[in-house]
């Protein structure tokens, strides 16, 4: 006797959802990302120049906000270290850890990133990336760097120093923080109470120095009076991007630096284990559906 | 809400268990007039019955496939531990050895070496603890806020191994780690551990300042003093006492003034580091009330095992039913 195909598929059925109490898993390659995240926290990065609505005006809050809602973006198993840049130098605050289980730590953090953590005032940019680019080669070579900064040297350069590592050897992003046009840059006190404007006669200018082991640069030369102005220099961060091999990006729209950097070039394949009950689940309820969808016919066949 | 769906858009699918009411799943059979067969009740309860577990078996399995669970949750306990606030000299000086030298090729000597890898074993080793992180030189950087997450302290003791920038700038340090206590209920002994390799001045009016905030938190703090060997003890009085060449002197009488409890460990080498940490580690082990997580609670299975249930019978009511009247 043939049974009716209904039953065979009501066995199946069941036989499915008896399989998932064997919780079957399998190992799926899938993308995830690593990323250092730096922060310039230099004085420059208060000057406000974003008129977005919703979004901070100055580009240390913005380049916070725009990495929040990167954080938001990125797949579970995914990590982020934060770090930080001011003078010539970078500090890590912790090395990057998933951002999923340590979302909330991660988030407080970076909330309480503050111009006010700077050890000095000056802005070496060209120094820092170099330094941000070492200190992740001894870390791991395999994770990206994603430096965001306003491009700006204050004082201006006079030498260039050598970029000494291998050119695409990390993989990463500048991201370049702030406006094109001209900007005064708020001075603050340490209680973050507006004292004034930035003006040039604050700003010392370099020291002339005469070791060779760097190339000389056109300094320009700051006015000695008159408000101090930065923009975004995007033509010095070009620049270091051909350089260093890093990638440059615009911050103008978090949801496309979100995407920028979620970019199949910078994803790392690991295997994560994948449940397949869900698909299991999927089937069984798809067979269930053909029993009771599929038009028992008769009555079509009747008329 | 404490449930929670790993996979949210499955959850449209329960619409589908409607489809039972509206069909049979049933073969259909000729039968000459229907008008012809009593009402039975037994037959329209059994209907029913067969579509209710078919169209629970389409809720449960829809159910499962959303992945249902039960977020982690936090239970306070009680056990014996601290909240910490680990606050690390970041100066340049950390860079150094203990003797006193630059150390360009061995790094793993370094005075922030050391320390790293012995509060990495230390964190490890404190279950219980919270703690958070200050990093100062210059300017003191908030690192981590008072928190259970071990890997993230971890990675954050990782990091400090990067080269060091700037001088000691010690208050404003202190006075940060203080932040993370006050305005919070007392729940565990509270600890600022302090990690550095030299001192610095600090200004009466912040003498004072700080010297309230200890005492209004009720925050013990231990110095772990890295001292170079050349270097002056704590408890000696200099030759010639001046604030701006032997200022770990001048802070170690200053923190004994604090009224809450202190101490100081010299370490001029490894070995007296551990043993610093150690101590603290026995001193620490008061009750504490703290928080632990339960990881979340997977729910599928109990959906999956409901919709066998609802399946079974739709089963062996489909083995009994009646293919054709000419058998």
């Amino acid at each position: 006797m043939i049974r009716d195909w209904r039953f065979a598929a009501l066995l199946t059925a069941a036989i499915l959802v008896i399989a998932t109490f064997a919780r079957p898993e399998l190992a799926l390659p899938r993308n995830v990302y690593r990323y250092m995240f730096v922060l310039d926290i230099t004085q420059s990065m208060n000057a406000r120049d974003y008129h977005a609505e919703g979004l901070p005006a100055e580009r240390l809050g913005y380049a916070k906000e725009a990495l929040r809602r990167v954080l938001h973006d990125l797949p579970c198993g995914s990590e982020a270290g934060l770090g930080l840049f001011t003078t010539q130098s970078v500090q890590f605050l912790f090395e990057p850890i998933e951002i999923c289980e340590h979302f909330s730590v991660i988030d407080d953090v970076l909330a309480h990133i503050d111009w006010r953590m700077a050890w000095a005032g000056n802005s070496f940019v060209t120094q820092g990336l170099y330094a941000a680019l070492r200190d992740v080669a001894n870390r791991d070579p395999g994770i990206r760097l994603a430096f965001f900064t306003d491009g700006q040297e204050t004082p201006p350069q006079t030498l260039r120093p050598n970029f000494n590592g291998k050119p695409g050897e990390i993989r990463g992003l500048i991201v370049g923080v702030g406006g094109t046009r001209p900007t005064a840059v708020p001075r603050y006190d340490r209680d973050n109470r507006l004292l004034g404007n930035w003006e040039n006669a604050d700003i010392e200018p370099m020291p002339v120095s005469t070791t060779d082991y760097s190339e000389k640069v056109e300094a320009q030369v700051l006015p000695r009076e008159g408000v101090y102005l930065s923009w975004l220099d995007e033509a010095h961060l070009r620049e270091l991007s051909a350089t260093t091999g890093l990638d440059y990006h615009r911050l103008e729209d978090p949801a496309r630096l979100s995407e920028r950097l979620r970019d199949a070039e910078f994803a790392e394949r690991r295997a994560a284990k994948t449940d397949l009950r869900p698909l299991l689940g999927l089937a069984a309820l798809l067979l269930l559906l053909s029993v009771y969808g599929s038009e028992t016919g008769l009555r079509q066949r009747s008329r | 809400m404490t449930l929670g769906f790993a996979e949210p858009w499955a959850l449209l699918l329960i619409a589908l268990a409607v489809l039972p009411w509206l069909k049979s799943g049933q073969r259909a059979l000729a039968y000459s007039s229907l008008a012809l067969i009593p009402a039975d009740p037994l037959s329209v309860l059994l209907d029913r019955l067969l579509r209710l577990a078919g169209a629970a078996a389409l809720l449960c399995l829809a159910l499962a496939i959303a992945g249902p669970y039960l977020r982690e949750q936090w239970v306070e306990r009680i056990g014996t531990g601290a909240h910490i606030v680990l606050l690390l000299d970041r100066s340049s000086s950390m860079n150094e050895n203990f003797t006193g030298k630059y150390l360009g090729a061995r790094p793993h000597e370094s005075k922030s070496a050391v320390a790293r890898k012995l509060l990495s074993e230390f964190v490890a080793r404190r279950e219980h603890d919270l703690f958070a992180m200050v990093d100062f030189s210059a300017a003191p950087i908030y690192v981590l806020p008072l928190t259970q997450d071990r890997q993230a302290v971890q990675a954050a003791i990782a990091a400090a191994g990067g080269r060091g920038h700037g001088v000691t700038h010690i208050a404003p340090g202190l006075a940060m780690a203080l932040d993370f206590f006050t305005g919070r209920p007392l729940t565990g002994s509270r600890i600022i551990l302090l990690v550095s390799d030299g001192a610095a001045r600090i200004d009466d009016e912040t003498r004072d300042r700080l010297r309230q905030w200890f005492q209004e938190t009720q925050s013990s703090l231990y110095w772990i003093y890295l001292r170079n060997p050349r270097g002056g003890r704590l408890s000696e009085k200099p030759a010639n006492p001046n604030e701006s060449t032997t200022p770990e002197y001048f802070l170690h009488q200053y923190f004994q003034t604090l009224g809450v409890p202190y101490r100081a460990f010299e370490a001029d080498n490894p070995e007296a580091m551990q043993g610093a940490i150690a101590e603290v580690e026995r001193l620490e082990n008061l009750p504490l009330r703290y928080l632990e997580k339960l990881p979340r609670r997977e729910m599928s299975t109990w959906c999956y095992g409901v919709a066998l249930f609802f399946l079974l019978p739709l089963i062996a009511a489909k083995a009994m039913e009646v293919n054709s009247w000419a058998r």
